[in-house]
C-alpha cells in the first residue's frame, strides 16, 4: 500500500515539478509569479484533444504540437500582457497575471464548454494502459513510466538549455541582474519571451500527462494544478530550477501519502498547507534565496 | 562633555565585504559633525547602522537619548527615531501621493498616540492632538520655508524644496540629533547658501547635526569636527583644518585623482 | 464641477432611499441593490489593505465566509440576535487577521498575498469537509432572518424583518457606518501610518511608524470588515454554502477596488456598482447568447488586464482626500490664502 502510493505521488510530484519550472523560471527573470502559467498548462491539454479529434493527428505528434502552440501563447502573454508593464509596480503584473488566467480559463470554458470531457481515448497508444510492473501489489503502468519517462527527458533537457547554452546563460545573466545584463548586450525581451515559450512548453506537456493520466481535462484544471505547482516552486525556492523539480516531487509524495493515512478530504488543503508552512517558516525553500522585507 | 552619541569598533559586514571595519567616533552635542570620505567609503552604511536599518556586526553604538544612555545596536528604525534620531535619505524618499502637511504629519508619528478608536470616535483628546499636530508641523514647514506649500502635493515641489522637506519631516519627529545624507546633492549654489543658512538654523533649535557631504567647501565651511571614511575605516577624525591637513586623507581624496582639489 | 454635481447627487440618493417604499419597486431590482450594498462593504474592507498600505490581499473572501459562517452558525445553533452575532463575526474575522498576519505580513508584497491565497482556500476547504460543523457542500439552509427584540418592554413587540425591504435599509446603514468609519481613519495618526507604508516603508519607519504593527492593524481591520459583509450577508440570503467564497470572490473585490482607484474609498464604491450591474447584466445577455453565466468572469478578467495597462492607478486615484474636509485643514487653507495674499515675495529660511 505504503509502495503504491509512494508510486503514484511520484508520478503526480513530477507533473507538479514540470509544472512549477515554468513559474520559477518566469520568476527567477522577471519576479512575476505568472498566475496565467496554469491556465497554459490547461489548454496544452485541450490543444491536444483538438488537434487529435479535429486535425486527426497521432497522439505524440499532437502532444509537440500542444507544446509549440503554448510556447507561442507564453510569448504572446509576455509581450501583450506584461511586456508593457515591466517598469510598472509589482502589483500591477501580479493583478494582470490574475487577469489573464481568469480571462484565459473562461475562454477555454466559451470554446470547448465548462464540463469535464475524456482524453481522445482512441488515439492513445493502447498499451499505455497496460500494468508494466507489479512487484508485490505495487503496479507500475506504461502510462506511469511513460510519464516518468517524458519528465526526466524533459528535466534533463532544461537542464542542458539553462547551463549549456548561450541563450541559457543569458537567461541565468538575467535572474542575477537585469540592468547588468542589458549592458552586456543581452536582448532581455527576447530572453524573457523565450523563458515564457520554454516555460509554457513544459507545462503543456504537464497537461497532456495529466489529461491522460486522470482521462478527464476541464476548464477550471489549471486552478488546482497551478496552486500545487507554484507550491512546489515556493517549497523548493521560487528562482530555482532544481529546487522547482525537488518541490513538486515532494509535494506529489506528501499529497498521496497525505491522503492515503490521514485525509483524502484535505488532499488539496496539503498544497496550501505546505505553501503557508513554507513561506512563513523557509521562505527560501529548500534550494533558494531569502524574501523577508528588508525594512 | 558626554558625547551625544558614540559609535565604538562598529563593524558591519555583508557577506565577505567588509563595509565597516573597527570604526569609532563620537558626535557631541550641539555640533555639526561632517561625516566625509570617497565614493563607497561605507559612510551610508554608518548612517544606516546607527539609524538602525543595519545591525552592526560587532561593535557597539550607545546615545544619550531622552532616557538616559541607551546601547542601541540592533533596535529598529522605529525605535531609533523615537529615541530621538532622525535622518534623511541620499535619494529623496518622500511619500509621493501625500501632501506636503500630510509628509509632515506622519513624521508626528512617534511623539502620538491615538489609535483606531479615537480615530473612529473622534475623542476630544484625539481632537487636541490633531490640532496639536498641524500646528507642529506648520511650525516644521515654517522653520525650512515650505509653509506656503502645505497643500500641495509633495512630489509637486522643486528638487531642492524636496530636499528641505525631507528635512522637516525629519525635525518634526522631534530629535535631538539629525543625520543629513548628502542634503546638497543636486542643489544650485543659491539653494544650497539657502541649506547653510537652514543648518545653523537647525543647530540653533537645539539639534544636533551630523551630515554626509561631498561637497568639500560646504563642510570645511559648517562643520565643527570631521570624520574621514575611506574604505570602510576611519581614518581621521578632528577639526576642519588638521583634516584637511592630514596625509592619509591627501591620499584617500587626492591618490584617486587630484579632482576634487 | 463637484459641488455643482452635489444637489445631483443628494436628490439621486433621496430618491434611492425612498424607493422601496414606492408601490412599483420591484424585489429584483432591490435585490441587485442591496447586492451592490454588499459588495460596497467588502470593496471598502478590502480598500485598506492594497488601498491604503500597498498590500495585495487575494484572500479576502476568506474573512467574508468566515463573518457569514460565523453568523450563520451561531444563529442556528445558539439563536443569538443579529445585534450580537454583528460584533461577534467581526471579532473573529479580525482574529483570523491578526493570527495570519502576524507571521506573514513581514514577507514581500507576492509572498504576502499568495499566503491569504492559500489561507482563504483552506477557509473553503474546511467549510467543505467538516460537515459536522457547516453540513459541507449540502450547505447551511434555515438560517433565521434578522429581527428587533423588545419583548422585554413589550410583550407584543417582536419584529422580523422579511422580503427585500428591510434588508435595504439595513445594508443602506452598513454602508453609511463603514463608509464613516474610514474617512475617519483616513484622516487620522492611523490612516497617514498607513499610508506612509505604502508610499514608502522605510521612510515610514524613520518616522517611527512601527511597519509590522501596522500592518497587522491594516489586516485585522480590514479582516473585521469583510466578516462584517458576511456576517449580514448570512442573514439576508438565510443561506450558505462553501461555493460562494470562492477565489473569484476576491479577484471580483479586488477589481472593484482596483477600479475605482487604489486607495479611494469612493472610488471603491463606484467600482462596486460598476463591477455589480456589469455582472448582473451579463448574467441576463450571455445565456441569449449560448453562453454559461459563469463566462461573464471573461469580461472581467480582461477588464483588470486593461486597466492595469492603460490605468494603473484605476479611474479616480485619490488619496488622503478626507483631511481636505476636516475643519482644522480647512482653517489652516484660510490662513494660508491670507497668508500668500499678505505676502507675495514668500519666506526666505
Amino acid at each position: 500500500m505504503f509502495e503504491q502510493q509512494l508510486v503514484n505521488g511520484l508520478t503526480l510530484g513530477v507533473i507538479y515539478a514540470l509544472i512549477a519550472v515554468g513559474y520559477t523560471m518566469v520568476y527567477g527573470v522577471i519576479e512575476l509569479i505568472n498566475f496565467a502559467h496554469g491556465e497554459v498548462y490547461m489548454l496544452g491539454a485541450f490543444f491536444c484533444v483538438t488537434f487529435i479529434t479535429a486535425l486527426g493527428m497521432p497522439f505524440y505528434v499532437a502532444i509537440v504540437a500542444a507544446m509549440l502552440c503554448c510556447a507561442l501563447l507564453g510569448i504572446l502573454l509576455d509581450v501583450v500582457a506584461y511586456r508593457p508593464l515591466r517598469n510598472a509596480p509589482r502589483l500591477a503584473a501580479l493583478i494582470t497575471a490574475i487577469g489573464m488566467s481568469i480571462f484565459l480559463q473562461n475562454l477555454a470554458m466559451i470554446i470547448w464548454g465548462s464540463r469535464a470531457k475524456p482524453f481522445a481515448q482512441e488515439a492513445v497508444p493502447a498499451y499505455l494502459a497496460e500494468t508494466a510492473l507489479e512487484w508485490s501489489g505495487v503496479h507500475l503502468t506504461w502510462l506511469q513510466i511513460f510519464i516518468l519517462g517524458v519528465a526526466l527527458v524533459m528535466m534533463l533537457g532544461l537542464y542542458l538549455i539553462i547551463n549549456k547554452t548561450r541563450i541559457g546563460t543569458a537567461m541565468r545573466a538575467l535572474a542575477q541582474n537585469k540592468t547588468a545584463a542589458a549592458l552586456m548586450g543581452i536582448n532581455v525581451n527576447f530572453v524573457i519571451s523565450f523563458t515564457f515559450a520554454l516555460g509554457s512548453a513544459m507545462g503543456a506537456v504537464a497537461g497532456v500527462l495529466v489529461a491522460v493520466y486522470y482521462n478527464t481535462l476541464y476548464p477550471t484544471m489549471g486552478y488546482v494544478a497551478g496552486v500545487k505547482a507554484f507550491a512546489s516552486a515556493v517549497l523548493g525556492g521560487i528562482g530555482s530550477v532544481p529546487g522547482a523539480m525537488v518541490g513538486g516531487v515532494v509535494l506529489g509524495v506528501a499529497e498521496a501519502l497525505g491522503a492515503g493515512y490521514v485525509s483524502s478530504l484535505y488532499r488539496d488543503g496539503v498544497a496550501y498547507a505546505v505553501l503557508i508552512a513554507v513561506i512563513i517558516f523557509r521562505p527560501s525553500g529548500i534550494l533558494g534565496r531569502a524574501v523577508v522585507d528588508k525594512a | 562633555m558626554e558625547p551625544l552619541l558614540k559609535v565604538e569598533n562598529v563593524t558591519k559586514r555583508f557577506g565577505g565585504l567588509m563595509a565597516l571595519a573597527e570604526v569609532s567616533f563620537e558626535v557631541r552635542p550641539g555640533e555639526i559633525l561632517g561625516l566625509i570620505g570617497p565614493n563607497g567609503a561605507g559612510k551610508t552604511t554608518m548612517f544606516n547602522c546607527i539609524a538602525g536599518v543595519y545591525k552592526p556586526t560587532s561593535g557597539d553604538i550607545t546615545f544619550a537619548g531622552k532616557d538616559g544612555v541607551v546601547r542601541t545596536n540592533g533596535l529598529k528604525p522605529e525605535k531609533m527615531t523615537g529615541l530621538g534620531i532622525a535622518r534623511t535619505f541620499q535619494n529623496i524618499r518622500l511619500f509621493g501621493a501625500l501632501s506636503v502637511l500630510d509628509n509632515v504629519r506622519v513624521a508626528r508619528h512617534c511623539r502620538t498616540s491615538s489609535n483606531f478608536f479615537g480615530a473612529v470616535l473622534r475623542t476630544r483628546s484625539q481632537k487636541e492632538e490633531e490640532k496639536a499636530i498641524i500646528e507642529e508641523s506648520m511650525r516644521w514647514l515654517e522653520f525650512v520655508g515650505l509653509a506656503k506649500h502645505a497643500l500641495d502635493n509633495a512630489t509637486s515641489l522643486a528638487y531642492g524644496n524636496q530636499r528641505r522637506l525631507e528635512i522637516a519631516r525629519a525635525l518634526a519627529t522631534g530629535p535631538k540629533l539629525i543625520m543629513l545624507d548628502e542634503p546638497a546633492a543636486g542643489m544650485n549654489p543659491r539653494e544650497t547658501r539657502r541649506l547653510v543658512d537652514l543648518i545653523h538654523a537647525i543647530l540653533d533649535a537645539g539639534v544636533t547635526v551630523v551630515l554626509i557631504e561631498h561637497d568639500m567647501k560646504l563642510v570645511m565651511h559648517i562643520c565643527q569636527r570631521l570624520a574621514v571614511l575611506d574604505h570602510g575605516v576611519l581614518i581621521a577624525e578632528g577639526v576642519p583644518e588638521a583634516v584637511r591637513a592630514d596625509p592619509q586623507v591627501i591620499e584617500a581624496y587626492l591618490g584617486r585623482g587630484a579632482a576634487h582639489a | 464641477m463637484l459641488a455643482k454635481l452635489k444637489p445631483v447627487l443628494f436628490v439621486l440618493a433621496a430618491a434611492a432611499l425612498a424607493y422601496p417604499l414606492m408601490p412599483f419597486s420591484n424585489d429584483y431590482l432591490l435585490h441587485v441593490v442591496t447586492l451592490v450594498l454588499v459588495y460596497m462593504v467588502l470593496a471598502m474592507g478590502l480598500n485598506i489593505l492594497p488601498g491604503f498600505c500597498g498590500l495585495l490581499d487575494l484572500g479576502f473572501v476568506g474573512f467574508y465566509g468566515i463573518g457569514a459562517y460565523t453568523s450563520g452558525l451561531l444563529t442556528i445553533h445558539y439563536g443569538m440576535s443579529f445585534w450580537v452575532i454583528v460584533p461577534l463575526a467581526c471579532l473573529n474575522g479580525a482574529l483570523w487577521g491578526v493570527l495570519l498576519g502576524v507571521p506573514t505580513l513581514r514577507l514581500v508584497g507576492d509572498y504576502f498575498a499568495i499566503v491569504t491565497f492559500g489561507f482563504a482556500e483552506l477557509v473553503v476547504l474546511f467549510l467543505t469537509n467538516e460537515i459536522w460543523l457547516t453540513r459541507g457542500p449540502l450547505g447551511l439552509p434555515g438560517i433565521e432572518p434578522v429581527s428587533f427584540d423588545f419583548t422585554w418592554l413589550n410583550p407584543d413587540w417582536y419584529f422580523e424583518l422579511i422580503g427585500e425591504v428591510p434588508y435595504f435599509y439595513l445594508a443602506v446603514a452598513m454602508v453609511a457606518f463603514v463608509w464613516l468609519v474610514m474617512r475617519r481613519i483616513e484622516d487620522s495618526r492611523l490612516g497617514r501610518a498607513w499610508f506612509a507604508i505604502r508610499e514608502d516603508t522605510l521612510a515610514a519607519a524613520s518616522c517611527g511608524v512601527n511597519i509590522l504593527r501596522y500592518k497587522v492593524i491594516a489586516f485585522a481591520i480590514s479582516a473585521g470588515i469583510g466578516a462584517l459583509g458576511g456576517a449580514f450577508y448570512a442573514r439576508w440570503s438565510l443561506f450558505l454554502s462553501p461555493d460562494m467564497f470562492k477565489f473569484w470572490e476576491s479577484f471580483l473585490v479586488l477589481c472593484m477596488v482596483v477600479l475605482g482607484g487604489l486607495g479611494n474609498i469612493a472610488g471603491a464604491l463606484v467600482g462596486a456598482v460598476v463591477l455589480i450591474v456589469l455582472g448582473e447584466g451579463l448574467r441576463e445577455i450571455l445565456p441569449i447568447l449560448g453562453l454559461a453565466p459563469e463566462t461573464r468572469f471573461l469580461a472581467y478578467g480582461l477588464i483588470m488586464v486593461l486597466i492595469m495597462r492603460f490605468k494603473p492607478a484605476g479611474f479616480f486615484p485619490a488619496i488622503a482626500t478626507a483631511s481636505a474636509r476636516n475643519p482644522l485643514i480647512k482653517d489652516l487653507k484660510k490662513r494660508l490664502a491670507g497668508y500668500a495674499s499678505g505676502e507675495k515675495s514668500g519666506t526666505a529660511a
